[in-house]
């Protein structure tokens, strides 16, 4: 099993995964899921696969919430 | 006339004793019959019928003690029940037998997904309460007691966890699905509380 710091698997189906809609950013979808804008670095972490700079994010786009 | 009665007298005992030595050898062989017969159901039967087991080895017993008795017609007439008794025994043994084996080889088949599965929600959930703990503020919906129960339940399901993996290890999947199960329950339980819901 996984230990305290393992990040969740990118094939894990039990990862929870948001869908991007206009006007998101991490901070505020850090907010929405972790009360906490400032662990925006935490989803970012988490979707450096499909994100290259945290400031981009498109609608659309499948993010894992770690 | 005394000597003829004393001759008659003689003669029947002479014939009871014949009669008596006649069904001594049929007795012994159908008792030694019906014993061996249990005997090579005896494992199956104290698994899966012990009551009815032992019901059969009283009857066994009865035979035995009729012919140390010298009561081997009692022993003769007891032998068809007890040979029905044992078929019977064996027939019972046999369907619960095959029952176990159909429900052990569907539990080791469930027992595949459930291995990725419960391990997976354990990552989930550990993920994610690391990811809160560091949290200022607690997101809408999650409470500390939630968060804190979260963490408590974690270290239990890893425990459980061990405990259902010892098991499948050991062949016992029937024991091993049951925890896993368990623990999936408890984990959705856990996501829920925490505002988790998979992808």
């Amino acid at each position: 099993m996984a230990d305290d710091k393992t990040p969740p698997a990118a094939n894990n189906p039990y990862t929870q995964a948001y869908v991007v809609v206009s006007g998101d950013t991490l901070s505020k979808i850090a907010q929405k899921y972790y009360g906490d804008p400032a662990l925006y670095t935490k989803i970012f972490q988490a979707n450096r696969d499909v994100l290259s700079d945290p400031n981009k994010i498109s609608p659309g786009q499948k993010l894992r919430i770690p | 006339m005394k000597k003829q009665s004393a001759w008659l007298l003689a003669s029947l005992a002479a014939l009871v004793l014949v009669g008596c030595a006649g069904q001594k050898e049929p007795a012994e062989k159908a008792f030694a019959s019906a014993q061996a017969a249990l005997a090579t159901i005896h494992d199956a039967a104290q698994k899966y019928a012990p009551d009815q087991l032992q019901a059969v080895e009283t009857q066994l017993a009865g035979v035995k003690d009729s012919l140390a008795k010298g009561d081997y017609k009692g022993a003769l007439d007891a032998a068809p029940a007890l040979t029905t008794a044992i078929s019977s025994l064996k027939d019972t043994a046999d369907a619960k037998q095959k029952d176990a084996e159909a429900a052990a080889a569907a539990a080791k088949d469930a027992w595949g997904p459930l291995s990725t599965d419960v391990p997976n929600m354990v990552a989930a959930i550990q993920s994610r309460v690391e990811v809160l703990s560091k949290s200022h503020h607690l997101p809408k919906g999650v409470s500390k007691d939630g968060l804190a129960s979260a963490k408590s339940g974690l270290d239990s399901m890893k425990a459980a966890w061990s405990d259902a993996s010892n098991s499948a290890a050991a062949g016992d999947f029937t024991s091993a699905v049951g925890k896993a199960q368990a623990m999936k329950a408890q984990a959705a339980d856990i996501m829920k509380s925490l505002g988790m819901s998979s992808g």
